[in-house]
């Protein structure tokens, strides 16, 4: 049969002037773009504080405090990357169940069986990964679609988390006293303090979490088998193991996620991972954010994190900007429900255009 | 020629699997909600009083409502989590209109059906035209509502609305023959739009556009039509749902309908609908909410942790999916 | 036989450097049965794709019934009377019967379905086609594939076509349901629609068609009756005189086979496959679609396990349950659909090249070795030159030849023991189908085994030491090297020595 030749884009490319050239590196480098905007938000809350339109300054040590509420999101986001990378219509809907759960075992470890501390991190992170393994087992191997299976296992790990401790949070004394792993450590000036757990947990998480994605055979599988599963397959892929591993590390970096909140909250809360809208969503929607394109095999750790931290300062700024606190997290709704569709535009357009995201 | 079609007019029929009127999935589940109401019979009672029957029909509806949309919109393999957010942009409208405009019952239904197509349609048109997953267009919409109804509420949440809209809501008047008038709401509209799947081209076509979207348009199926049609539909759902909801009035609180997308989604699953399109019908939904809706009516009576309530949900979930894919698998193996 | 309904005089078309038509004059007329046969790649595809709208002419006109069409339209070809049936059924499974024949067109009255009609009209079809009318409303899942092929057939008669397009109906067909389909051609030819019939299957031809129409790289070598064509005349003018350049001369392979396979077999695709390929040698599985060898190749590499026989590489048994199992076994394999089983086609040519060979790029076990990976790549864009600035491009940037030759290096990374080729040269230009046949034939010289599996006749014979003819899911001949391309043809279409009239 003959096929229809197309002019190749990589013939394409070569002939583009500078102004193509910078439009296409904006919608092709994800990282790019939200470096861009992150300068450009920072900018801006910098010049309304200058001009007082902020009610508190827009500073670096602000902008350090606010890290503290990256953490939760960003790992998170990096959980639902493995996942909706590995395709397949991957999505991870129990992060914040799991959260929740692996957080008040964690409870339990720390709390009430007053374990010493390392051993209780590790078994919440292992709770953590179970959890995860069971949405993996679901999705993978018995091939349930992952929306439905971590829909039910969303329900499920929010109710035994509520269940376990009667609906009631464990904040005895040795749980309080997990707050000292959240604390802010404090840098010569002018470098602001910064809460610990971005240096203790984020970073060695998000390396290893790069590591893996893009360093190690099983980053170059789990890109393999979200492209295009049947040809991984055929490059002698494990189809089933990768996706079942992709889940396995979202309910891992959950459990991560629960020893955060434990600490923040100083308290193992059963709801810390389902109250309101839930951690999911957030998570989900910065992903998106950060390039990880929702049919699978596209996405990088770098552009979730800096998607993580454009968030992170700008809900920041509105805050200041909006100084009726509800009215504040109110525009920081808007600002996530338009940023994630436009987004999600951007990536249509870079596919049809570029036939290329990176 | 003539001969061969002779041949095969002699040839044995066959006992071949009819579409009947209710699937396979549809008759377990009758039969799993039917165990469970003479279960509880037995064990409490509290169960079989006309009390408890008219409370969980009246919960149970403004889910059912809002998933005779949720079929239409998954059966063209798409989703809409953003219903929760839809409902609360529609109930502090309405409620603000009834309470301080004085809104009399029938302009204030049909201002939140219209609300609600207006916010379906939205969705709708950006599934079609931007070429953007469901779920993403979605859960932005789902924040993007939830802000505009945020900035309707203002600061505080609006207390006093009147029972205007009791005539659907769970009081005494909201009641039919002893049933409440929103479950009547609920199953004309579900008959109606069981009858418009069935029945009508245009029904038919939403299965042709989940099963294979490209292969519908080239039948002349329009797609995107289509698409747009299911998440108007679902929209004039959740206005409806909404007037249940503000009911006999009071207080609309500012985190009205946060995880109801989840609970519709569950109800939908349940009902034997598959969530990657082509397959599905609003009986099944109806009856997936009447037994979410039962399983936690239980858990209060049976004196649980109403939490055990979301467990049976997943396990719900898993069992009706799950038997769902041994039964594809099974057809494909044959 | 009446008065002409489609008439085509001087149709060209051209893709990009390739003249798939040059010219090209067909008429079908009112009640005829007009068979058009032509090796891959002869043009018949694109002939079928302009008539049914698809594709629009660069020179020449199309008539209906004597009114010019413009193409470029299917709505507006199928208006014009001109139906077509796909080899692959588009169903829909959870509608029924008659919802599917009449999907996006269906009966109404005062705007409304009208299902008493439809389904009397189904009723109607599903006799003629030899069906139990009584399916009208079950769910096209609920179907065995035979019925549903049929099923697609009776869509394509239900809104009264003048010109029905039948390509390559039989392809996937039993032989009992291609005597109904032919019935219901039969009736149609009768009630005076033109049919083209595309067909690879020879020996059909003097069952069913009128006329046959002979195409060959982009024209047509002949037009005549039925009756005064045998098969060995059409496949001689299937594949013209020109003799297919054979390959340099190989030495002739010796020593114990590397690959042996004996009484292989998987139920309801072949049976009791025999095979032996020694080192240096290249055979070849040549059939028609539908005769089996895309099952063979996929059993030998484990997506699809054989349930009987053994396979042996360098005379060791092996268990062939998975591609890692065959890869293990020193078994590599390009498969036959590149865009489906072979290209990452959003990631780059080093990705490409190196994602069957992880493990064996990892240090310590996971990390992995990205400077050899691009080493790798490099190597193979200079030997066999792929038209691409660096290793990073995107492969689906590439044109088709290109990403074929990246599939291939993916499988030449590690030498294999054996390489199965599933069409290795399907939608590829002429110069990159040489490159790729001398990559194929410098890995056999290293002493590895090649097992081509092909539907294009001149590739085989020029590439295989010797042929294997299949049919029906069983090698039915073989031919050693020097055979003559209508003798292979006429074979794997059926000719057991009877004329075609």
């Amino acid at each position: 049969m003959t096929e229809i030749e197309t002019v190749p884009a990589a013939e394409r490319a070569r002939g583009e002037g500078i102004a193509a050239r910078v439009l296409r590196i904006a919608l092709t480098e994800r990282v790019v773009l939200l470096a861009v905007l992150l300068v450009v938000v920072v900018v801006w809350f910098r010049v309304l504080g200058a001009g007082g339109y902020l009610v508190a300054p827009y500073d670096v040590r602000y902008l350090g405090n606010a890290l503290e509420s990256m953490v939760p999101f960003a790992l998170l986001a990096v959980a639902e990357l493995f996942v909706i990378v590995s395709g397949r219509g991957g999505i991870d809907l129990s992060v914040g169940a799991i959260v929740s759960l692996a957080g008040m075992a964690f409870g339990f470890m720390v709390g009430v069986w007053e374990w010493p501390l390392l051993p209780s991190i590790v078994g919440c992170i292992v709770v953590g990964a179970l959890l995860g393994a069971v949405n993996g087992a679901l999705v993978a191997y018995v091939r349930f679609p992952a929306l439905i299976a971590t829909l039910a296992t969303y329900y499920a790990y929010s109710s035994l988390a509520l269940i376990s401790n009667g609906n009631a949070p464990i904040s005895t004394p040795p749980v309080v006293a997990l707050h000292s792993l959240t604390r802010n450590v404090n840098f010569p000036e002018p470098l602001p303090p910064v809460p610990l757990h971005v240096f203790t947990i984020l970073l060695p998480c998000a390396l290893l979490a790069w590591v893996v994605v893009s360093r190690s055979t099983y980053g170059r599988s789990l890109y393999a088998v979200g492209t295009n599963d049947v040809a991984a397959a055929y490059a002698t892929q494990s189809v089933a193991r990768t996706r079942f591993t992709a889940f396995v590390m979202s309910g891992l970096l959950s459990g991560v996620v629960a020893v955060v909140t434990v600490g923040q909250f100083a308290s193992a809360r059963p709801d810390a991972g389902i109250v309101g809208n839930g951690m999911a969503l957030p998570a989900i929607t910065v992903a998106v954010l950060g390039g990880v394109a929702i049919q699978g095999g596209i996405g990088r750790v770098g552009g979730v994190l800096v998607a993580a931290l454009l968030v992170t300062w700008l809900n920041a700024g509105m805050l200041l900007a909006f100084p009726e606190g509800a009215e504040g997290s109110r525009y920081q709704l808007l600002a996530l429900g338009l940023v994630l569709v436009l987004s999600a535009l951007l990536n249509t357009v870079a596919l049809r255009r570029y036939g290329r995201l990176s | 020629m003539t001969s061969t079609a002779t041949t095969a007019a002699a040839a044995p029929t066959r006992r071949r699997p009819r579409v009947r009127a209710i699937e396979g999935q549809e008759i377990a589940l009758i039969g799993v909600v039917g165990l469970l109401w003479v279960v509880l019979s037995l064990v409490t009672d509290t169960f079989l009083t006309t009390g408890n029957l008219q409370n969980i029909l009246f919960t149970v509806a403004p889910i059912a409502l809002i998933g005779i949309g949720m079929t239409a919109v998954i059966v063209t393999a798409g989703i809409d989590v953003s219903v929760g957010s839809q409902a609360a942009v529609v109930m502090v409208i309405v409620a603000l209109l009834v309470r301080d405009s004085g809104l009399p019952f029938l302009p204030a239904v049909a201002v939140a059906v219209v609300v609600g197509l207006v916010l379906g349609a939205v969705n709708g048109l950006l599934v079609a035209y931007g070429g953007i997953h469901p779920i993403i267009v979605t859960f932005g919409t789902l924040n993007i509502y939830r802000f505009v109804s945020l900035q309707i509420f203002g600061t505080e949440q609006v207390a006093g609305v009147p029972p205007t809209l009791a005539p659907i809501g769970g009081g005494a008047e909201g009641k039919l023959l002893g049933v409440p008038t929103a479950w009547w709401l609920t199953l004309v509209l579900a008959a109606g739009m069981w009858c418009y799947m069935r029945f009508w081209a245009t029904g038919r076509h939403l299965y042709a556009v989940g099963g294979d979207a490209f292969a519908a348009r080239l039948a002349g199926v329009r797609v995107r039509r289509r698409q747009i049609s299911a998440y108007v539909l679902t929209g004039a759902c959740v206005g409806l749902a909404a007037c249940i909801l503000i009911g006999s009035g009071g207080l609309v609180q500012q985190n009205v309908g946060t995880g109801l997308e989840l609970r519709v989604i569950a109800a939908v699953v349940i009902g034997g609908t598959s969530i990657i399109g082509g397959r599905g019908t609003v009986l099944g939904t109806v009856l997936g909410a009447l037994l979410v809706g039962t399983v936690s009516s239980a858990v209060t009576l049976l004196s649980w942790p109403s939490e055990l309530a979301q467990l049976f949900i997943g396990l719900f979930i898993l069992v009706a999916v799950g038997v769902d894919l041994l039964r594809e698998r099974r057809r494909s193996a044959r | 036989m009446g008065e002409t309904l489609l008439r085509l005089r001087g149709v060209q078309k051209r893709y990009g450097g390739v003249r798939a038509l040059r010219g090209v004059d067909f008429d079908v007329l009112a009640g005829e049965v007009h068979a058009l046969v032509g090796e891959n790649g002869a043009g018949k595809s694109t002939l079928i794709k302009i008539v049914s709208g698809a594709e629009v002419a660069d020179e020449g006109t199309v008539e209906i019934d004597g009114a010019p069409i413009t193409g470029g339209s299917t709505q507006a070809a199928m208006e014009a009377g001109i139906a077509t049936v796909y080899q692959e059924p588009h169903l829909f499974g959870e509608l029924t019967v008659a919802e599917n024949v009449f999907l996006g067109r269906e009966l109404r009255t005062n705007g409304r379905v009208d299902w008493a009609a439809q389904r009397t009209r189904v009723g109607e079809l599903l006799a003629q086609i030899g069906l139990d009318p009584a399916i009208g409303d079950v769910r096209v899942a609920d179907l065995p594939v035979a019925e549903q092929q049929l099923v697609s057939i009776a869509k394509a008669f239900a809104h009264s076509a003048k010109v029905l397009i039948l390509d390559e109906p039989s392809a996937i067909l039993t032989d009992r349901e291609i005597e109904v389909l032919f019935g219901v051609v039969r009736n149609l030819r009768a009630a005076g629609v033109g049919i083209i019939y595309i067909s690879h299957r020879l020996d059909e031809l003097s069952q069913i068609s009128d006329r046959v129409t002979v195409m060959r790289d982009g024209e047509v070598v002949a037009t005549k009756p039925t009756s005064e064509l045998t098969v060995r005349q059409v496949a001689e003018l299937m594949v013209g005189h020109a003799l297919g350049s054979a390959t340099a001369d190989r030495p002739a392979p010796t020593g114990d086979p590397v690959l042996a396979v004996s009484g292989l077999g998987r139920s309801g695709a072949f049976t009791g496959l025999d095979l032996t390929v020694r080192p240096a040698e290249v055979v070849a599985l040549y059939g028609l679609i539908g005769s089996g060898t895309d099952a063979i190749a996929r059993a030998l590499y484990g997506v699809a396990p054989a349930d009987a026989g053994t396979v042996r590489v360098d005379g060791r048994q092996v268990r062939l349950h998975s591609p890692q199992d065959a890869a293990a076994a020193g078994i590599a394999m390009l498969p036959g659909n590149r865009k489906q089983q072979g290209v990452f086609a959003n990631k780059s040519i080093a990705f490409n090249i190196s994602s069957a060979h992880l493990r064996h790029l990892a240090k310590l076990g996971f990390w992995f070795d990205r400077r050899k990976e691009r080493s790798i790549a490099e190597d193979f864009l200079r030997r066999i030159a792929i038209k691409a600035p660096d290793v990073g491009t995107a492969v689906g940037a590439l044109s088709g030849g290109n990403q074929q030759k990246v599939v291939l290096a993916r499988q030449l990374v590690r030498a294999p023991r054996v390489l199965v080729l599933e069409e290795p040269t399907q939608g590829v230009d002429v110069g990159a189908k040489e490159e790729i046949h001398r990559l194929v034939l410098e890995l056999a010289d290293g002493g590895s085994a090649v097992l081509v599996i092909s539907t294009d006749l001149p590739e085989v014979l020029q590439l295989a030491d010797r042929v294997l003819v299949v049919r029906k899911g069983a090698v039915v001949r073989e031919f050693e090297r020097g055979a003559s391309q209508a003798d292979v043809l006429a074979a794997a279409a059926g000719d057991e020595g009877e004329t075609a009239a």
